[in-house]
């Protein structure tokens, strides 16, 4: 898996990984490619807010504390993005985490910006 | 690396939290007032009634206008859902009260938004807010000088529809002190 990522790395910046996974920025396509669960996908600006935003709805706590004998498996749904994902808990921890480091970077990048290019120094 | 969250949306996913739950609270006090004008009809209020209908029409802008700066910053808006709307009041009195609860909240509401937005250094949406602070200062006089009528003219005898008669000529002048 690792080495399928290279090969698409050329033209890819990555924004944050984990042991888990990965995000890689393209400036030309202006997306994200999302390695995660042993898969890569793509997503819009849209998308990836949509995809953080049910990420983070997902109540961990709750999951942890119910003790209903139903699967911990969580099915997400991107509403108009063609990728769905059908996570473990522990892949939910791990996937918040990396979408967490990874916007971390992305207002980290925004502010290198600021300073770099469009504030006069 | 380019920075595309930028190039997509001039507010921050904060901010626009911040405006989306904005948005919600101007439609609930439009449906709060709608419900406060169909109280006051059903009473016989009426100069009342038309005063808050007037008020429901107005926070409908409101929501309209952060509605359509979100949009236009490149952040989503969200069509919100209003539940619970009141329909029963106790008291003719109690609904101009619940009206000036309603306008102290929603001004502390959108002063939490500017503060973050200072902090941010988000002057394009503080500059944006300015317009409602000013709205804020006339809905709240409203709102007070409806309630002092109740103290002025007294509720025995005819008091109510000496209330209800001047509710509707409540004015603010442009300036402070007017
Ligand atoms: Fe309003
Ligand atoms: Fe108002």
């Amino acid at each position: 898996m690792q080495n399928t990522t290279l090969e698409v790395s050329t033209h890819l910046a990555e924004v944050y990984s984990t042991v888990k996974g990965a995000v890689y920025q393209s400036d030309s396509e202006k997306c994200w490619y999302v390695d995660f669960a042993g898969k890569m996908a793509k997503f819009d600006y849209r998308n990836i807010l949509k995809l953080k935003k049910a990420i983070y709805a997902i109540d961990i706590e709750e999951i942890l504390l119910n003790s209903s004998k139903t699967a911990d498996v969580e099915i997400v749904f991107i509403c108009a993005c063609e990728h769905c994902y059908v996570l473990t808990l522990l892949e939910i921890i791990s996937f918040k985490e990396l979408l967490e480091g990874t916007f971390v970077m992305l207002s980290l990048n925004q502010i290198l910006h600021d300073r770099l290019y469009r504030i006069a120094a | 690396m380019k920075d595309i969250i930028r190039v997509k949306s001039l507010i921050s996913a904060d901010v626009e939290t911040l405006l989306n739950q904005q948005i919600k609270k101007e439609a609930q006090s439009s449906s709060a007032y709608l419900s406060m004008a169909s109280w006051c009809d059903r009473n016989g209020f009426d100069n009342s009634a038309e005063y808050f209908f007037k008020q429901a029409e107005e926070e409908r802008q409101h929501q309209l206008k952060f509605y359509r700066y979100v949009l236009d910053m490149g952040g989503t808006a969200l069509s919100p859902e209003v539940t619970n709307v009141k329909i029963e009041y106790n008291s003719f009195r109690e609904i101009f009260e619940e009206a000036l609860d309603q306008e102290i909240s929603v001004t502390q509401s959108i002063k939490n938004i500017a503060a973050r937005c200072h902090k941010e250094q988000d002057y394009v949406t503080v500059e944006f807010l300015n317009w409602f602070f000013k709205e804020q200062r006339e809905e709240e006089y409203k709102a007070r000088r409806a309630l002092e009528l109740f103290d002025l003219i007294g509720e025995e005898g005819t008091g109510r529809w000496e209330i209800d008669k001047h509710v509707g000529k409540i004015h603010y002048g442009n300036e402070a002190g007017e």
